[in-house]
């Protein structure tokens, strides 16, 4: 029964949403892998070989000429990473900050249901639907294998950057949920999630061209995501344990400052 | 005497630089109905909030039927039901959905009482709640407070927005409540809507308790017009030196006065005549209830 407990009711309440964005995400990542075949002729080569190689690397497109160079650049490399972020971004300001906001949290609350728990549960809610999401492009593309020419890939490369792509997810999840369990501000909690996704994909694609600043790449959840080429390398143990730990850290500190502080009117 | 339903000593609660309470002490004792009145932003919500451990008290002690809402919040909420003047939900459930699930939050409800409770106030729950009418949304929150039988039901104005039947309803509801032994603390900022119900009144003004009050001392205390037609004319001069008795006018054999207090000198002044119709006003306990905002006024412009 859905409507069971604040971690289920939650699912209940994001089923819309949560559809809406697997079919946008799976419908963009697979349209896109299925471009491959038409990149490969000599004609696609010689025009971006025309384009500055800095602005290139601005969008990741670091390798076009195999299949996960494609892939990790134009596919996991831009577009759905940034659909994931806004994704689990407006998914971790729901989970309080847009409740509390809307005045329904009182509600709640005034249940025989803890903060921390409430606010736990809710988080889990998030997380399962980032994975959803995500797991459902991995299992697309590994199906578009066959038809888009994607066979050098393995089902082993699909999985570690599915695995890589779902815990950039929940970090960002995690940071817009923080703010926002910690401020119960809507704005707090989209602004930081925002500026943390620009600021990133910034030091992860641009800052590494500008001189001195290369040391900002490292910095960045989209290097720790993308760094090391899980799709041809597989599960990178440290860009897995930065953004794992990174969530966790989140979450912990956001649930604690929201199980001290007033609830907003 | 048995601990209180709901203790509070010296409650201060501070938002910023405003003072939303400044020393609340309030008691009310298990199995009254408690009327919680006082002019908007005197610190009613702010109460409650902190009942509910909804906010934190800057000082002071709370007490929530013996339990500390900070420390034992869960357990003590399982025990109250609480409804907010505005009742604000996600619209796009039904009825049906949330009462389910605000029911297992609690354990569950079983299904036949929030049927019992929706006919009773004439409420469908298959809708979605975005299209129920503010009436017909405060009936699901009215449902909600009362359906798992609380040990005390905290009502945060909650006859703001209700129809004259609903109302009429609501305040049965409460009237059982308490003839079930269960304790109703109840906010208003206008008397007339706690008067029928509650037992005491307790006045709250920026952010302190101005005086506690029965509601039948207070109705005793007022001031009644009264009209008193005899079968003969009648001397003013008789009736205006009575105990409590002013403004005496006579016209003819209508005799018009204020009374204010105990009707017996009146009464019996009046039995030396045949008296042929008595009316009776029923006190307006709102002036009474505005007299001490302004009795108050003046005592702090004295000191």
């Amino acid at each position: 029964m859905l409507l069971r407990d604040p971690f289920t009711k939650a699912l209940h309440d994001a089923r819309r949403s949560l559809a809406g964005w697997a079919v946008a995400i799976v419908a963009v990542g697979s349209m896109y892998a299925a471009f491959w075949p038409t990149m490969r002729t000599p004609e696609m080569a010689d025009a971006l070989a025309a384009y500055p190689e800095g602005l290139l690397e601005a969008f990741n497109y670091s390798d076009l000429t195999s299949a996960a160079g494609y892939l990790g650049s134009a596919v996991y490399g831009l577009l759905v990473p940034l659909l994931v972020a806004v994704f689990a971004i407006a998914a971790g300001t729901r989970a309080v900050a847009g409740d509390e906001e809307a005045g329904t949290l009182d509600l709640v609350l005034a249940h025989p249901v803890g903060r921390a728990r409430l606010a736990l549960l809710r988080f889990a809610a998030v997380a399962v639907g980032v994975v959803l999401v995500t797991a459902l492009l991995g299992l697309a593309l590994v199906a578009l294998r066959g038809p888009a020419q994607l066979g050098d890939i393995d089902v082993g490369g699909f999985a570690a950057m599915t695995l890589h792509l779902a815990l950039f997810g929940l970090a960002f999840a995690a940071g817009a949920y923080a703010a926002g369990a910690a401020t119960g501000r809507r704005a707090v909690a989209l602004g930081t999630g925002a500026g943390v996704a620009v600021l990133g994909f910034l030091a992860n694609s641009v800052f590494p061209q500008v001189e001195g600043l290369a040391w900002a790449q490292r910095l960045s959840p989209f290097h720790w995501y993308l760094g090391g080429s899980p799709l041809v390398d597989g599960v990178q143990p440290v860009g897995v344990l930065l953004l794992l730990g990174s969530t966790v850290l989140l979450v912990a500190a956001g649930t604690a400052a929201f199980a001290r502080r007033d609830v907003a009117v | 005497m048995a601990e209180p339903a709901i203790h509070t000593e010296g409650l201060v609660k501070t938002y910023g630089r405003n003072r939303g309470l400044t020393g609340l002490d309030l008691r009310v004792e298990p199995g009254e109905v408690y009327g919680f009145l006082g002019p908007n932003g005197a610190g009613k919500s702010t109460t409650i909030r902190l009942l509910l451990d909804l906010i934190r008290p800057t000082a002071g002690r709370v007490r929530v039927l013996g339990a500390d809402p900070r420390r034992d919040g869960v357990a003590l909420r399982r025990r109250i039901g609480y409804l907010a003047g505005d009742f604000v939900v996600d619209g796009r459930q039904t009825a049906r959905e949330l009462l389910t699930y605000l029911g297992n939050l609690r354990g569950g409800v079983p299904r036949a009482r929030v049927d019992a409770l929706a006919a009773r106030l004439d409420l469908d729950l298959g809708r979605p709640i975005r299209g129920l009418s503010k009436g017909n949304r405060q009936k699901v929150g009215v449902v909600q407070a009362f359906m798992h039988s609380p040990e005390l039901l905290i009502l945060d104005e909650p006859t703001s927005g209700l129809d004259p039947f609903l109302q009429h309803e609501f305040l049965a509801m409460v009237r059982e409540a308490r003839a079930e032994g269960r304790t109703v603390f109840m906010s208003s900022h206008v008397m007339s809507e706690v008067q029928q119900t509650a037992d005491r009144v307790g006045i709250v003004r920026d952010g302190r308790m101005v005086t506690v009050a029965r509601v039948e001392e207070l109705r005793e205390r007022a001031v009644r017009k009264v009209e008193v037609t005899f079968a003969e004319p009648v001397d003013a001069a008789e009736f205006a030196a009575l105990p409590g008795v002013s403004e005496v006018t006579v016209a003819g054999t209508v005799l018009r006065c204020r009374l204010d207090g105990r009707a017996d000198a009146l009464v019996k002044a009046a039995a030396a005549h045949t008296a042929v119709g008595l009316l009776c006003e029923e006190p307006d306990l709102e002036e009474l209830f505005f007299g001490y905002y302004s009795r108050e006024e003046a005592t702090r412009a004295v000191a």
